[in-house]
């Protein structure tokens, strides 16, 4: 065990203002005590490995929001209330996770729960978001069945080639997502020479009433995998799925370090007879089936100030094009006119019908831009982590704009502060949005 | 008119030797701190100006010329990240983002002065060829230049006891000879299985006033590795290696 003596420091109780003393005491706390007289110890057998593990975080997440209320999903949401110009929310989250470790095997489970009170009411939801059963009888082998989030792809904001994964918010890309249940064996081998690391990871995805029925057709047995390699300091992954509950997919993806602090990435995806739904501004569904090709090129880099740059383009080529938005948000706004004139809410519920089917989801378009800059501790303010994204919308002008302050001088406690403003004209993706602004603070505590 | 070519090829080969000199002792050096392949517990302690610290646990693995690991055991907030390189390729796996990112050496996953290079530290003689030696009464004084643009430091001065071949000081530098940072080897420890060798690291930085980064070993041991187990689709599986 060893010892190491650093400088006095003292958090003083300030005297004359005794009153405040709680408040100096809250302060301490927030910003950090300093050590009196301080030792550093190290027995690294406090830290000796449990056969189990448990942990996990609770989340406080108020929200106020600024609403447009001449929106198209404004008045889709809230055509029969009157919500006001500015709305409240309380939203909470505890997500555990515990494992247990046993020889070869090892069980992993990760529960989130969510509370949301909003404008729409009330609600609570445990989801188990993974829960697989893990053997490893030797290093190059896995094989895993259970519930699992896979996350592939080398894009931050999006992944196209992310064929076993939900689609995460390009907002908020780095939250846990809730995982399908399928079955998976990871074999892998390293070599030397250009060829460092050569991996396949095949998975069974089966999609039937009550079992995955959310990932899309039921009654089929899925299979897909993913071969990666590390070749020439590039990592590449080349991936498929198959099987009838969605179109075949193939994919490839890329990421490279060109010099220590500047980063490339790129995924290609094509979708073979993807089924898409549209609507005029009459109303008139149709329906076609076509090939895609989405993809998404990136870079991150690292400046001298330590300023970190991520830039990504998203090419979403099921995404609509600018008419048929446009058609969806005309259509919408002559369903509140008709809702106005004669209380007939039909038209809204099938612009409803149709918003869940993919005009209201995040990015439903084609071109999107994105960036983001985060200075790490400006003015020698530390754990203050400032950052800035963008979210553009290429094809029609509109975008997000999001300032946020993340603030870690608490070990374990986590407090980000965001604002989103949405702008864009009317009939843009970002202008028709319920919201104008956003302000939002996160409380984390990690235990 | 003989003479001249003759003193320019001993030159050539005296300056070839004193280097091979210089490369044997610099591999010894690496060889005295660590096993070739290794795990080892460590604790990093981030020191303010005003005292206030901010500590992290991790348990590294280690193996050959290439291949580091490192898994953070301790604070809650970081528990389950784990670090990987290979060679010039860095990687960070956060359970919360759930695939590995690609990192660079010039950035700090835990703040603080020790960067990535310095938490994932390859062998000296892996990155660094010898430049110049030069000796004082107990001291051995190399002069190591970067064998490429991708290693952290351009340059670097290792300050070595002369008996024990064990690291004393460094300095590193810009390819301009700009200092950026020092590292002290202190409290010499015997680990058992014959490893003895300072069991802190500190660090200070002319570019960060005041603050000192300190570095903390235990449980170091030699242990073999597979392969595998330095490739990215191990690193949620480092857990397992405790």
């Amino acid at each position: 065990m060893k010892r190491i003596k650093t400088k006095n420091s003292v958090c003083y109780y300030p005297r004359r203002f005794r009153d405040w003393a709680w408040l100096w005491a809250l302060s301490c706390w927030l910003l950090g005590t300093p050590s009196q007289g301080e030792e550093f110890t190290f027995d690294a057998a406090e830290f000796e490995k449990k056969p189990y593990h448990f942990g996990g975080y609770a989340e406080l997440r108020p929200v106020l929001s600024g609403l447009d209320r001449d929106a198209a999903l404004h008045r889709l949401r809230f055509f029969a209330e009157d919500g006001g110009r500015t709305t409240v929310e309380y939203n909470g989250r505890l997500q555990i996770e515990g494992d247990l470790e046993q020889g070869i095997g090892r069980a992993f489970m990760r529960l989130n729960s969510d509370y949301d009170n909003t404008a729409a009411g009330e609600s609570f939801k445990t989801t188990v978001y993974d829960g697989y059963l893990s053997l490893k009888p030797t290093p190059n082998l896995t094989l895993e069945v259970g519930k699992k989030s896979l996350r592939w792809g080398t894009g931050y904001a999006w992944n196209p080639v992310a064929f076993l994964g939900r689609a995460k918010d390009p907002d908020d890309p780095e939250l846990n997502l809730e995982g399908f249940i399928l079955a998976s064996v990871s074999w892998i081998k390293s070599f030397s020479g250009p060829l460092q690391t050569l991996s396949l990871s095949p998975v069974l995805l089966p999609v039937y009433d009550g079992f995955n029925d959310d990932f899309g057709e039921t009654g089929h047995l899925n299979i897909g995998g993913k071969l990666y390699a590390l070749l020439a300091d590039t990592d590449i992954d080349l991936l498929f799925l198959a099987g009838g509950s969605g179109p075949n997919r193939y994919g490839f993806d890329f990421a490279r370090n060109l010099t220590p602090n500047f980063e490339i990435h790129g995924e290609f995806a094509y979708l073979r007879n993807v089924r898409k739904r549209f609507l005029d501004a009459t109303g008139l569904g149709g329906e076609r089936e076509e090939d895609t090709l989405s993809y998404l090129i990136g870079l991150r880099y690292l400046t001298e100030a330590e300023t970190t740059w991520i830039v990504e383009y998203y090419h979403n080529g099921a995404g609509f094009n600018r008419e048929e938005m446009e058609s969806f948000y005309r259509f919408v706004n002559r369903g509140y006119e008709t809702f106005l004139a004669t209380g007939d809410a039909s038209g809204l519920e099938r612009a409803e019908n149709a918003g869940q089917g993919g005009y209201a989801r995040m990015n439903p378009m084609r071109h999107y831009l994105y960036l983001r800059a985060g200075q790490k501790e400006p003015f020698d303010i530390l754990y203050f982590n400032p950052a800035v994204t963008a979210i553009i919308n290429l094809a029609d002008g509109s975008f997000s704009l999001s300032p946020e302050v993340l603030y870690t001088a608490v070990t374990n406690l986590e407090l980000r502060l965001k604002t989103t403003f949405l702008a864009g004209k009317r009939l843009s993706e970002f202008g028709e949005k319920q919201n104008d602004w956003r302000l939002e603070l996160r409380m984390r505590y990690y235990f | 008119m003989r003479t001249l070519p003759a003193l320019i090829l001993i030159l050539f080969f005296a300056l070839a030797a004193h280097a091979q000199d210089g490369e044997a002792l610099l591999q010894r050096i690496d060889r005295n701190l660590n096993p070739e392949s290794y795990e080892s517990y460590r604790k990093l302690i981030n020191i303010e100006p005003d005292g206030r610290t901010r500590e992290y646990v991790l348990f590294s693995v280690k193996k050959g010329n290439d291949k580091v690991a490192a898994l953070f055991v301790s604070p809650a907030s970081e528990k389950g990240r784990s670090t990987l390189r290979l060679g010039d390729n860095m990687w960070l796996y956060m359970p919360g983002v759930g695939k590995p990112i690609r990192i660079t050496s010039l950035q700090s996953v835990v703040g603080g002065i020790f960067n990535n290079s310095d938490i994932l530290q390859l062998d000296y003689a892996a990155e660094y060829a010898v430049e110049k030696q030069e000796e004082t009464h107990d001291e051995v004084l190399l002069h190591l230049k970067a064998k490429t643009k991708t290693v952290a430091y351009d340059r670097v001065r290792l300050w070595a006891d002369k008996k024990k071949l064990l690291p004393t000081r460094i300095e590193c530098l810009t390819e301009a000879k700009m200092l950026i940072k020092n590292i002290y080897f202190k409290e010499i420890k015997d680990f058992g299985g014959g490893i003895v060798r300072p069991s802190v690291i500190e660090t200070d930085s002319p570019l960060y006033q005041g603050y000192r980064s300190v570095m903390i070993f235990a449980g170091l041991k030699a242990r073999e590795f597979a392969d595998e187990v330095f490739t990215q689709a191990n690193m949620p599986n480092l857990e397992a290696l405790r």
